[in-house]
């Protein structure tokens, strides 16, 4: 029996489900070996970029069929994008008593830390695309990949910068303001969900509900405001 | 239940794109649809199960979706080789005094609050 393996091979890999399947395989291994180790380094996003990536590179397999093959995930992502605003609304609520300082560490907070972020880099001599890219570093991947890519920077770059971004302050941020004895439950949840997003608020978590409170609610406006602002202080300055 | 809140979601993302031609061409349109969803939720008062159930579902699975746009950043090595050591410094020393600022901050007027309270 001569079975044409090659040809089976090819059919599998030209099924326009193929990328899908690859996608969500590795994702879903990219999540348990997060559940099993909880390290924070290991992101599922980060792990599952990596290992695609390699097998991308090796199947030589250019980024636009991959792409192409993958539309049936990225349109949902509008949709999901969306539904961030559930979460908002609902950490809205949770903490009104504290708004006033809450919104005011928010907007001088959020605004010091994304034009430290770019002045840092443009000292270091950092190309626009660059600069472009890293200043939504802060925020929640959805909307620095949107935000990143509406002022002609990269969306793919941005995510990596926001993983990293998230990894570190994740790791060290709770260590670093205890070290300087900012301990209140609040202040620690400001910091995470601010500059560290969603690893953040998931170690805030960690630490109190308060915190955890505090860093969704934080991660969320940072989100919405950098999404609505940068976009257009950018428009009126070019 | 499911399905009704996953058509709100679309409802709101289509509405976002819309006013995204029309008024803000700058702002992306799921951007604009949160935003007006989250006013149309302010106004509700209150978040019903349909929508709830559409949101978490979708939200859980954030990161997957987020993977094929990320991957994009195979076209961007050369890029990040040029600049990688300011790409390090910036995200590093950013991160280490933005986190700082940001909880003295929040440390200072939440003590000032509660002074200011203890004195009325």
């Amino acid at each position: 029996m001569n079975l044409n393996l090659q040809a089976a091979l090819d059919a599998v890999i030209q099924h326009p489900l193929f990328f899908v399947g690859l996608t969500l395989g590795v994702y879903q291994l990219a999540v348990a070996a997060y559940e099993k180790t909880r390290w924070i380094i290991l992101q599922p996003l980060l792990i599952s970029m990596a290992v695609l990536i390699s097998v991308l590179l090796a199947l030589d397999i250019e980024y636009a069929d991959y792409k192409q093959g993958t539309q049936l995930l990225t349109m949902i992502l509008g949709p999901a994008t969306v539904a961030l605003a559930v979460p908002l609304y609902l950490n809205v609520r949770r903490v009104r008593q504290v708004l006033w300082p809450t919104l005011i560490t928010l907007f001088v907070g959020g605004l010091f830390a994304t034009i430290l972020g770019v002045a840092l880099a443009w000292l270091f001599g950092a190309e626009t695309m660059i600069l472009k890219t890293i200043a939504p570093k802060s925020v929640t991947s959805p909307i620095a990949m949107l935000v990143a890519e509406e002022m002609g920077g990269s969306a793919s770059l941005a995510a990596v910068f926001v993983m990293l971004t998230g990894i570190l302050g994740a790791m060290f941020g709770v260590e670093l303001l205890r070290v300087l004895r900012i301990t209140h439950p609040a202040a620690q949840g400001m910091a995470l969900g601010v500059i560290a997003h969603g690893i953040g608020t998931a170690r805030a978590l960690q630490e109190s509900e308060e915190a955890g409170a505090f860093a969704a609610l934080a991660m969320s406006m940072m989100g919405v405001l950098t999404a609505v602002l940068m976009p257009l202080t950018v428009a009126l300055i070019t | 239940m499911l399905l009704r809140g996953l058509s709100w979601l679309v409802a709101f993302q289509l509405a976002g794109t819309a006013l995204n031609v029309l008024f803000f061409p700058v702002i992306p349109g799921p951007i604009i649809g949160l935003v007006l969803l989250f006013i149309y939720l302010m106004l509700r008062g209150r978040v019903d199960a349909p929508l709830n159930e559409a949101a978490a579902s979708l939200l859980r699975y954030l990161p997957l979706l987020l993977v094929p746009p990320a991957i994009g950043v195979m076209a961007h090595m050369a890029d990040i080789q040029a600049d990688f050591w300011a790409i390090t410094g910036a995200l590093i020393i950013s991160l280490v005094v933005s986190m700082v600022f940001l909880g003295w901050l929040m440390q200072m007027l939440i003590n000032r609050q509660a002074r200011n309270k203890g004195k009325l």
